[in-house]
């Protein structure tokens, strides 16, 4: 009985142990970046600034895409997690140009060495190019400066980016598939962002509307179970969830209400995994 | 279906009271049993398949999706309310559908005998509400003339145009016993009543057993027993798939001691372990929508010691303490082309941890009074096992989806000795069951018998039930009669019902159905049976079942099978015999038309056999032949899912050589 109590403790000592060395090697040697693909890098003119731009995926595509941006100072190389950033894309299409719907950093603080924003891309390079131009206001010298990068969408193989005009006020909106990002059998975050485009160059985020979540196997024609329909929660976005009972292709799809009116009830994302 | 006719049956003159019974099931096993009678009388075909002996049991009926796979209820309590056992052993077929009862992997050529135990006693090898069929396999035989022994039969059947082949072999040398037996089976598509040929009802199967049996000294021997069953190419015709393959391995090594003079006067131990695979798939069935294949796998381990002590002249106890294990797992995969395979777990991978024991104490308190008293405990852990387990239950709005039970079941029995030859016994028990792996964690089950896909409830209640039982028996000559009446009201009771808010999975199917308790259902019924000798060469046996269920709302339970009655009249003056049966059951219109039943006709079915026996240089021959539905009536049984009709008139012929 005493060497059983021995064993006991003794592997309730080890397996605490290692428990508590594994949450140290977790603090001390995550890497901000990893896991992420880096885009470009350069110099901020003006903001004695170097910037490195990551994305999470190694192509981009039309659709809402998130930036991480790393500062560093252009001449000592030292981090610089103290900044505010403001993004402007532009799409030129010779004839025209427009903007897009964008996230700017929300905080001037890092996270994680990190400011993280948005670009909700309405449309792939095929129809003219896109550039990204990034303000940077460096609060450790107080300078502020640009540096603008071209960025070339694809065409995704399942849309990520949808787009309708009202039935109720008119208004050009555009949707974005925001979550489901890696899909699996069970219960999905879903996440969508709503803008709408009120001119060439404004394209704010859109609380308006009411969604109703319906997805649907389109080659078994069922759907699944105790699905959340997303609601806004602030920004243009709208959370929910998405139950997915097996593997396959899956329709979303999404019915959108203004006060009872219909916005639009023709709307869907397919998501295969 | 193919009767013997050279077999005798012997009408056991020893007390075979239900009070024994358990001692002689439980411990002895060698000794004769209530149904032991019946299932010899039945047996002595040995190409009838154990379904079929099963069939003639007037406790069991059978729910048919195929000619194979068919699967065994008592008095008309679901397959989720019975234990199955194999030798003591649990084992878990390894199909959502429930294709594969645990009674297709064992051959009645293994069968030493067949062991069903109803009422007070039928939760006492697992937690129970309608009983345990625990089927005992044959070990090797250390009487015989000779080291090496055997037999040798093949037979055909007409309906079905289907082969039997199998051998057995005995080898007992000092204090060594080998015993080893293959069986082949392969049956195409049977002929029903009338001329139609049933598609996919094809099946094609190889048993083999091997069993080693040492015997240490007097009181003590060892044995370790393997049965392998392979089949393939089986078809369901009540069912939108076929199995492409189903193989069991099952495997034990048990210790078993007997000496009376002790205080512990026998027991045994058994370790045992199985591993079924089930593989189901559409490939051959025309016009199917969308290719689907649905593996399933099931493996059990476990142990159970069962001991019986003296207390003194008068009284006695038996102990029985069980563990196992059980993994399932089960899984769907479509294919439609263009697209990546749509997957799903049908039975999310979980763990069921089982934990038993038993005790009876069993008192002789005079010359014609019994009294027993049986209890039981488990405690079962259930779980969920992997994170795509957990994910894909999380759907069903269950967060976590493990659960510990406690199983409490306990009864009391009298049985007295009325003039010379009347005996009657009364039985008060009250058993609690668990709900099976489907109803807890199935997802998206299609039963075809009502056309629901069927999602578990991994937070039902236990289902407990009071039940009564008594019965008579009357012992006169080489007669008997014997009369049982039961009533069982079972609480809690597991069934499905509509959720509308479900899409259903399956094409075409009428929707989703989830598991919950209703408040009550009560199971209510009569067995009688009749066999009487009235000459040395003549034997009548004479079976007759019904059973009754409502549910708390009045309505008919659904799949109870109508009254029933089966029987024999065998002539058997001297190597020659003649066998004249019926078979008849009346119109079931008691039926559950939610779950889709409907009525069903009632039938008359009249068998004939023959049999002749000779020996040829020291050989035994038998032949055996016979028509079964000689009227080829077109009919089913109320239990058959989808209306699919039952073979019509077969002709077989049999040929058993024994050496």
């Amino acid at each position: 009985m005493k060497k059983l109590t021995l064993l006991f403790s003794c592997s309730i000592i080890t397996a605490l142990v290692l428990i508590s060395s594994c949450t140290k090697n977790n603090d001390i040697n995550i890497d901000p970046v990893k896991g992420l693909t880096k885009l470009t890098e350069g110099y901020v003119a003006g903001a004695a600034a170097k910037v490195e731009i990551y994305t999470k995926e190694t192509t981009i595509t039309s659709g809402y895409t998130k930036f991480y941006f790393a500062l560093y100072d252009s001449v000592s190389g030292k981090r610089i997690d103290d900044a505010h950033i403001h993004l402007a894309p532009l799409m030129d299409m010779g004839t025209m140009k427009h903007a897009a719907p964008f996230e700017n950093p929300a905080s001037e603080e890092a996270v994680n060495h990190l400011f993280t924003g948005s670009v909700t891309f309405v449309m792939s390079s095929m129809g003219g190019s896109w550039t990204v131009t990034t303000t940077v206001h460096n609060h450790s010298n107080g300078k502020e400066g640009s540096f603008t990068f071209p960025v070339t969408v694809n065409e995704p193989t399942k849309s990520r980016q949808k787009s309708f005009t009202a039935l109720h006020d008119g208004n050009k909106y555009f949707i974005s598939l925001i979550e489901p990002s890696s899909p699996k059998v069970g219960i999905n975050d879903m996440e969508i962002a709503v803008y709408k485009k009120v001119s060439m160059m404004s394209w704010p985020a859109d609380s308006s509307l009411s969604v109703v979540l319906t997805p649907e196997m389109p080659s078994m024609g069922h759907g699944s179970p105790n699905n959340v329909n997303p609601v806004h929660i602030g920004n243009g976005h709208y959370k929910g969830k998405v139950n997915f009972t097996m593997t396959g292709l899956w329709r979303l799809n999404l019915d959108f209400t203004s006060g009872g009116a219909v916005a639009d009830s023709t709307q869907y994302f397919d998501v295969e995994f | 279906m193919s009767l013997q006719l050279n077999a005798q049956i012997t009408l056991n003159e020893t007390d075979s009271s239900k009070v024994v019974q358990l001692n002689e099931v439980v411990v002895n096993g060698n000794k004769k049993t209530d149904q032991q009678h019946l299932v010899n009388f039945f047996r002595s075909n040995q190409s009838s398949t154990l379904e079929e002996i099963m069939e003639r049991v007037p406790e069991l009926s059978l729910m048919r999706r195929g000619a194979y796979g068919m699967e065994a209820s008592i008095r008309s309590f679901s397959s989720s309310q019975v234990n199955v056992l194999v030798d003591g052993m649990r084992i878990h077929g390894a199909c959502t559908d429930r294709m594969d009862p645990a009674t297709i992997y064992i051959e009645p050529l293994n069968l030493d005998n067949l062991q069903v135990q109803t009422a007070g006693k039928g939760f006492l090898s697992g937690s129970s509400v309608g009983g345990t069929i625990n089927m005992k396999i044959a070990e090797p035989d250390f009487n015989t003339a000779h080291p090496f022994s055997g037999t040798i039969s093949s037979g055909y059947q007409t309906a079905a145009k289907s082969f039997y082949e199998s051998a057995k072999l005995n080898y007992a040398k000092e204090r060594w016993a080998f015993r080893a037996s293959a069986t082949y089976r392969k049956s195409s598509n049977y002929r029903s009543g009338g001329g139609e040929v049933i598609p996919f009802s094809q099946y094609e199967k190889i048993n083999y057993s091997l069993s080693a049996k040492f015997q240490q000294n007097k009181y003590t021997y060892y044995k370790a027993d393997i049965i392998a069953d392979d089949g393939w190419n089986i078809g369901y015709p009540a069912l939108p798939m076929d199995v492409g393959y189903a193989t069991a391995k099952i495997a034990s090594l048990s210790v078993h001691h007997q000496q009376a003079s002790k205080k512990i006067s026998q027991w045994q131990l058994k370790i045992y372990a199985n591993n079924i695979r089930h593989y189901m798939d559409d490939t051959h069935r025309p016009n199917i929508a969308m290719h689907m294949d649905m593996p399933g796998y099931s493996k059990t381990a476990g142990f159970y010691g069962e001991a019986e002590m003296m207390l003194n002249k008068k009284q006695r106890l038996l102990f029985r303490a069980d563990a196992s294990s059980t993994y399932l797992k089960a899984s769907m995969t479509m294919y439609e082309t263009g697209q990546l395979p749509m997957y799903m777990l049908t039975w999310p991978d979980n763990r069921k941890i089982q934990n038993g024991i038993s005790v009876s104490w069993l008192y002789q308190v005079d010359s014609t009074t019994k009294l027993q008293l049986n209890s039981r405990a488990d405690y079962i852990l259930s779980n969920l096992v992997s994170q795509e387990a957990k994910d894909q239950i999380s759907i069903l709005g269950y967060a976590n989806a493990n659960r510990n039970d406690l199983l409490k079941n306990i009864s009391a029995s009298v049985t007295k000795d009325f003039r010379p030859g009347i005996k009657a016994n009364i039985n008060l028990s009250y058993a609690e069951r668990m709900a099976s792996a489907s109803e807890l964690y199935g997802f998206y089950l299609f039963n075809s018998n009502d056309n629901y896909d069927y999602v578990g409830n991994p937070k039902l209640k236990c289902e407990y039930a009071f039940a009564a039982d008594a019965s008579v028996s009357y012992n006169w000559n080489k007669n008997r009669i014997q009369l049982n009446y039961f009533y069982s009201k079972i609480f809690n009771y597991i069934t499905g019902i509509k959720e509308p808010s479900f899409s259903t999975m399956t094409i075409g199917a009428n929707g989703v159905k989830t598991f919950i308790n209703i408040p009550f259902g009560i199971m209510t019924g009569v067995e009688a049976s009749v066999l009487l000798k009235p000459a040395p060469s003549v034997d009548f046996v004479s079976t007759l079942r019904y059973t009754y269920a409502n549910d708390d709302q009045h309505q008919p339970l659904p799949l109870i099978a109508p009254l029933k009655n089966v029987t024999s009249v065998r002539y058997q003056p001297n190597r020659f015999s003649v066998q004249l049966e019926t078979e008849a059951a009346a119109t079931q219109t008691r039926i559950n038309i939610k779950s889709g039943e409907d009525e069903t006709p009632g039938y008359f079915l009249l068998n004939a056999r023959l049999g002749y026996n000779t020996t040829l240089l020291n050989n035994n021959f038998s032949i055996q032949t016979g028509v079964e539905n000689i009227f080829d009536k077109k009919y089913h049984e109320h239990l058959d899912w989808g209306n699919i009709p039952r073979p019509g008139r077969n002709i077989y012929l049999q040929l058993k050589i024994s050496f």
